[in-house]
């Protein structure tokens, strides 16, 4: 029995159940980090870009510039928030709220280490998507309510493209909770009672692929192929940034957005990225679970190596046209993803 | 710990217990805190930042010249399509996460259902398709 994976202890184990220290301690740990890591994402963002083009990027305000992005968000903090005269109020103010409300309790769930999990929810990979959801509620309400014809436009595309891209992510996300299912089941000692790991939990996803002591992207790696490029759309991110395309439609949705309001979409738009990468390091690259190095080193550098990848992806490819972008995804990755599914399934019935 | 580990329960009816509602209920004062942490950054600039206001401020954007009319009115059908095709995915889709959890349990008829499943649903793709909805031309 001692050799069984055990479930984490929570944060709410630590602080043994004292309710205020742990919204305390866990709001400001998910928030400091996410802002930190939306800094740096921009400015690491900047500096990829610069120099995939023979640039230098931001270099003046410290460091290769990396206060940048500060004073960046020291600025926006002092703009004018100007509010056009034509806009549905409601939902134009409550837009913002919307998109970003959701951020704390996706990040609260995932397993950054093996003893380093906030909230333990069995369900927690559907609540991922869920909240991935209300963020597309957001991005519709801020382009309805902005009256602009650019921001219609630009989030008619953003919701037909993550509506459609959501199918093959999820397709594709459930060829591993079959994996985990099917396979031979890990037992988990949860509290000294045991039980076996179950699919749709991210931190036993990630608890299986640490006991077994391989990755799933090596037996799934059309899946996680799939995932990359679903996940990449989902983010609204070149070459599927559409709705934003600025050539066409100026700044898409978040077009009558200034100042902060402008700072809140786009810090959406950098967590959404980390959020689909630490789904991707949860599903298919074993999570925390690496050798030597502890848990946190192995999950945020996957997490961040993939986030390079998407910004080696964004300047490498150019942008597609609108249909070629629908009819890619429903013609190409959900057929793909769906007999990914059936292969999965009846491979696992012949073992 | 003694004796009451050995035995394996059922993976997803032990979590019944109360421990596990309040975890929910966790989730949702995530949800709610979000709620207001993301008012703050909206309500701040207001107190710092200036409040010019000229006869085109508030003005709809429309690349410098005057606003012509209101946004909100038809657009293409085919976003309707997609919309309804993708109802009934996403709702199906929930429907084999259940499917899977228990996959183990039902030896070949959990593979046969789902196959058939997927079949009916692929349908809907191959109906689409052929009426040209992916090639923009509804």
């Amino acid at each position: 029995m001692s050799n069984l994976p055990t479930a984490p202890e929570t944060l709410a184990d630590y602080v043994s159940g004292n309710l205020w220290l742990f919204f305390a301690i866990a709001t400001a740990a998910i928030m400091g980090y996410l802002t930190l890591n939306a800094l740096f994402l921009i400015w690491l963002e900047r500096k990829i870009s610069a120099h995939i083009q023979r640039r230098l990027g931001p270099m003046e305000v410290g460091w290769h510039g990396v206060l940048q992005t500060v004073a960046d968000m020291l600025k926006l903090l002092s703009k004018q928030l100007v509010t056009p005269r034509a806009i549905d109020k409601p939902l134009y103010h409550l837009a913002p709220v919307v998109v970003f409300a959701p951020v704390i309790a996706s990040v609260a769930m995932f397993p950054f280490a093996e003893d380093l999990v906030i909230l333990d929810i069995e369900l927690s990979l559907a609540y991922v998507f869920v909240f991935g959801g209300i963020g597309i509620i957001g991005i519709f309400m801020a382009g309805w309510g902005s009256n602009n014809k650019y921001a219609l436009l630009g989030a008619m595309r953003s919701v037909a493209q993550n509506i459609s891209y959501e199918i093959p992510l999820i397709l594709s996300a459930l060829s591993v909770v079959l994996l985990v299912s099917g396979l031979e089941p890990v037992i988990i000692n949860d509290n000294d009672q045991l039980r076996p790991a179950s699919g749709i939990s991210l931190i036993d996803i990630a608890i299986v692929q640490d006991a077994k002591g391989w990755w799933f992207v090596l037996v799934q790696p059309v899946a996680a192929l799939i995932y990359f490029i679903a996940a990449v759309a989902e983010t609204n991110r070149a070459p599927f940034d559409i709705p934003e395309a600025e050539s066409e439609l100026v700044a898409g949705f978040h077009t009558e957005y200034s100042g902060m309001r402008f700072a809140m979409f786009f810090f959406a738009e950098y967590t959404n990225m980390i959020i689909v990468s630490m789904v991707a390091t949860v599903l298919f690259f074993g999570g925390w679970s690496g050798p030597l190095l502890p848990g946190p080193v192995w999950f945020f550098g996957k997490t961040y190596l993939l986030i390079g990848g998407m910004m080696w992806f964004r300047w490498t490819f150019p942008r597609l046209r609108f249909d070629q972008l629908m009819s890619f995804c429903w013609t190409v990755l959900i057929p793909l993803s769906i007999v990914n599914l059936l292969v999965t399934a009846l491979v696992l019935e012949l073992l | 710990m003694q004796g009451a580990a050995s035995e394996v329960l059922c993976g997803h009816c032990n979590r019944e217990n109360p421990l596990v509602m309040e975890q929910y209920a966790q989730l949702c004062g995530f949800l709610a805190l979000g709620l207001v942490l993301g008012a703050i950054p909206l309500i701040v600039p207001l107190f710092i930042s200036p409040r010019y206001e000229g006869e085109e401020t508030r003005q709809t954007y429309e690349c410098g010249v005057d606003t012509f009319g209101t946004s909100w009115m038809r657009f293409n059908i085919a976003y309707y399509v997609f919309a309804l095709i993708f109802v009934a995915f996403e709702v199906d889709v929930l429907y084999l996460f259940p499917v899977a959890l228990v996959f183990q349990e039902f030896p070949w008829r959990g593979l046969i259902e789902i196959a058939l499943f997927l079949a009916i649903l692929s349908l809907a793709i191959v109906y689409a398709w052929r009426k040209g909805v992916f090639k923009w031309s509804v």
